[in-house]
């Protein structure tokens, strides 16, 4: 290489580093204006015409099978009529693409005004702590949302400033639908393999002996339970109302919370654990689980095949429409504590952006869309359950829709809505989905299971400590 | 790369006026050279070197995306060292080559020698439809071989039909044959671009080294090892390279069709990389990651060249 060569390439190298530093911005996330300003003074709650032209983002993750999608349209379109000025454009994505985005779109400032987030440490948390969304404490109190929920349920949606206490502080978020894990019936099946679909086991152990005696009654190609685990959530849902039959909800609560001293690792959990892996071991499941896509298994279960599927009450209106009269919801039942329970909360928990100029607005949005009887309606039309402890009662005529709506209350009135395993850190939805996975594959021991997700667990607590 | 193009352009320029530019010496480039790579460069620098720093930057912080970040020297990168996923997901990603890489040559050369030996008719649309699998969207292909795979799909009825009912599975949900049908898709999609590669560098074989093999006596086997696959080495080399980097960068067939299930079985560390920026809220961390990506992708590519160009001399 000569002189002259090596000075171009000199002239280059200089070229591409002052690039390649502009691309470096010192210390990540320091730059000014990440958060948004928290309205303050009387709420306004009507008179929004006077706004002039207002154009609301909103972002959802209700839209399967079609869910709250129909309700959440026809809602705006309702809300657009009353404000004219007002125009709303609803984006709808999937769970994991709203997620796993919506921080850096409300971050950029060009986010959407109101958005769905997730409870938990994995997405609230970091809402919260970037000042994100803002504290609907005002709106609470202006409107009386307060009589929505049990100090428990709302518990889900409150969070210190810095985003480290989940449970205590200000509340950042309402929802609009109840969220409870059902287990749905083939009547037409229980019938044919000898059992009554108005006496269903009461106790877990009944419960159980029921699931084995169907076994043997049943062909080998003929699930008990149809079941779709592909995504990894399956399991987590399910094992709530396993866990609940050995475990208190308000140990499973306060350790998803992070309160002191809790633990996963406990006799009482990994005799869960395992009466979970029997289940597996004892063939009750479908053989291609682990293939199957949770929404794929719900509409297996509508066809025919199964006597149980077990899933959110969000998917009773596939399940309906697949099995007609046929379709049966119970929870599983109790262990000897008595008390109904299950992985089951709110819906997807609703915020304002920090960074929308019409709070306010957002926030008539919201009581509409949930307190509003025409929105409850609406719900109940999609099968789904209004939150709201005082909201209208189900139509009449339709007994498998009282029947969700019954198996939420009974879940919430005993205060056994566990909430969702996974809030409990960020990487908790890999770790239980991966090792659910192996304990039901028999790779891995109850023991092992619980260990395990205790050390995840006990890993983020130290980075909360801090 | 682009200084050696920079000379290139340099020398052409500088034949014409050489007796007016008495300074340079001869072949020496102008400075005007500098003007044809500019916006080359630019966009090289803004789009590739500048986010690649970024990157770099990103992997000595603790930091989760929104809020202000720690620097904490190369604690990412110990913490990576001693994470059982990373070693997994690497572990993987070399099974994946053999599906990602090696199958696909092999086959491309098999097609490409029957090809070439028995031109068939329709060649043109063969070579395209084998070629499709290239040009799909991942997202498709994941789905499709997810309906493929599946427990009552074309592949286990397939099984069944012919008396093997006993090998079929659930393949995407089974904890030894996720990864492997992972693979199968990789294969698929990748053979193709092998092939073309193949076919339109043996296109340039001049047939008179054919016919001389021929008069020799070769027969089919022979004449491909003696004739063309010693003229398709730098093709060879080309898809090795590039299917290699595919192997090690695959996220939208794992992300779509198994989520880095059953357990462990399929994590990548692309996959991985992703769930730590965007879901465990942990993009230092993932930024280490794919630094180490990276190097293992530069490592590997660059085994391939010397390999290859060793052989040139030797």
């Amino acid at each position: 290489m000569n002189r002259h060569l090596s000075r171009h390439l000199a002239i280059a190298a200089a070229v591409v580093t002052v690039i390649a530093a502009a691309g470096c911005g010192g210390t990540p996330g320091s730059s000014p204006g990440s958060g948004g300003s928290t309205p303050t003074g009387a709420v306004q709650k009507s008179g929004f015409q006077k706004l002039g032209p207002v154009h609301l983002t909103i972002w959802s993750y209700d839209n399967q099978d079609p869910g709250l999608e129909p309700v959440l349209k026809e809602l705006s379109a309702n809300f657009e009529k009353q404000y004219p000025n007002v125009k709303i454009t609803m984006v709808f994505k999937d769970f994991n693409s709203l997620v796993n985005v919506v921080p850096r779109a409300l971050a950029s400032g060009s986010g959407p005004d109101i958005t769905e987030g997730n409870q938990g440490y994995q997405t609230d948390a970091q809402l919260v702590k970037a000042k994100l969304i803002v504290p609907l404490d005002r709106y609470i109190k202006a409107y009386g949302w307060d009589k929505w929920y049990s100090p428990s349920t709302w518990s889900m949606f409150r969070w210190t400033d810095d985003g480290t206490t989940f449970g205590k502080g200000p509340t950042w978020g309402v929802a609009q639908t109840g969220q409870n894990i059902n287990v749905y019936v083939n009547t037409q099946k229980l019938k044919q393999l000898g059992y009554d679909p108005s006496n269903m086991p009461q106790t877990f152990d009944e419960f159980n002996s029921m699931l084995a005696d169907m076994r043997s009654k049943l062909p080998k190609s003929e699930p008990v339970i149809e079941f779709g685990n592909n995504e990894g959530y399956g399991t987590i849902h399910m094992f709530g109302g396993i866990q609940a039959a050995f475990f208190s909800p308000q140990d499973e609560r306060n350790w998803i919370q992070h309160v002191p001293g809790s633990t996963w690792d406990t006799p009482d959990n990994i005799k869960a654990l395992e009466a979970y892996q029997a289940w597996a071991k004892n063939g009750y499941f479908n053989s291609d689980y682990n293939a199957l896509k949770y929404d794929q298994s719900a509409a297996e279960f509508a066809k025919g095949k199964g006597v149980f599927w077990m899933g959110g009450d969000w998917d009773a209106s596939i399940i309906k429409s697949g099995l007609g009269d046929n379709a049966a919801v119970i929870n599983i039942p109790p262990g000897q504590s008595g008390t109904w329970a299950g992985v089951g909360g709110l819906s997807g928990p609703w915020h304002i952006s920090s960074k929308t100029k019409y709070p306010d607005l957002a926030a008539a949005w919201l009581n509409y869309i949930i307190a509003s009887p025409e929105a409850q309606k609406l719900m109940y039309e999609q099968q789904q359950i209004p939150s709201p402890s005082d909201a209208i009662a189900p139509p009449a005529g339709d007994p498998f829709l009282t029947q969700v709506t019954d198996a939420f209350r009974q879940v919430a009135d005993d205060d056994g809505l566990m909430l969702y395993t996974d809030w409990a850190s960020p990487t908790m939805y890999d770790t239980l989905a991966s090792n659910f996975q192996d304990l039901l594959a028999g790779r891995i021991s109850a023991q092992d299971m619980a260990k395990t997700v205790q050390d995840d667990w006990e890993k983020f607590d130290q980075t909360l400590q801090q | 790369m682009a200084t050696d193009t920079a000379a290139q352009l340099g020398s052409e320029t500088s034949a014409g006026d050489r007796a007016r530019a008495r300074k340079r010496a001869p072949g020496e480039p102008r400075n005007v050279a500098w003007l044809y790579i500019l916006p080359g460069l630019l966009f090289y620098g803004l789009f590739t070197l500048a986010p690649l720093a970024h990157t770099v930057e990103l992997s000595f912080f603790d930091w989760d995306g929104l809020t202000v970040g720690h620097y904490i020297g190369l604690g990412n990168y110990r913490e990576a060292l001693d994470d059982p996923l990373v070693r997994d997901s690497f572990r993987h990603s070399a099974e994946l080559i053999v599906f990602y890489a090696l199958l696909p040559v092999a086959l491309g050369l098999l097609l490409t020698a029957i090809l070439t030996r028995h031109p068939v008719r329709g060649f043109t649309f063969f070579r395209t439809a084998l070629f499709l699998p290239q040009m799909i969207a991942g997202v498709v292909v994941a789905q499709a071989w997810v309906w493929i795979y599946a427990d009552n799909g074309p592949l286990n009825e397939f099984l069944r039909d012919v008396g093997l009912g006993s090998l079929a599975r659930p393949w995407l949900g089974d904890f030894s044959w996720a990864l492997p049908a992972v693979g199968g898709i990789g294969t698929w999609v990748t053979y193709g671009l092998c092939m073309v590669l193949f076919i339109a560098g043996a296109q340039s074989i001049p047939a008179s080294l054919y016919d001389a093999a021929r008069v020799d006596g070769a027969g089919a086997v022979r004449e491909f090892f003696a004739v063309t696959l010693p003229a398709l080495r730098n093709q060879v080399v080309v898809a090795f390279v590039l299917t290699t980097i595919n192997a090690l960068r695959s996220f939208d067939v794992i992300y779509n069709a198994t989520s880095g299930g059953p357990g462990t079985t399929t994590y990548v560390p692309s996959f991985y990389m992703y769930r730590n920026a965007f879901v465990f809220n942990r993009v230092g961390y993932a930024a280490a990651i794919a630094v180490i990506l990276t190097a293992a992708i530069f490592t590997l590519a660059g085994i391939v060249l010397y390999v290859s160009s060793r052989g040139d001399e030797g």
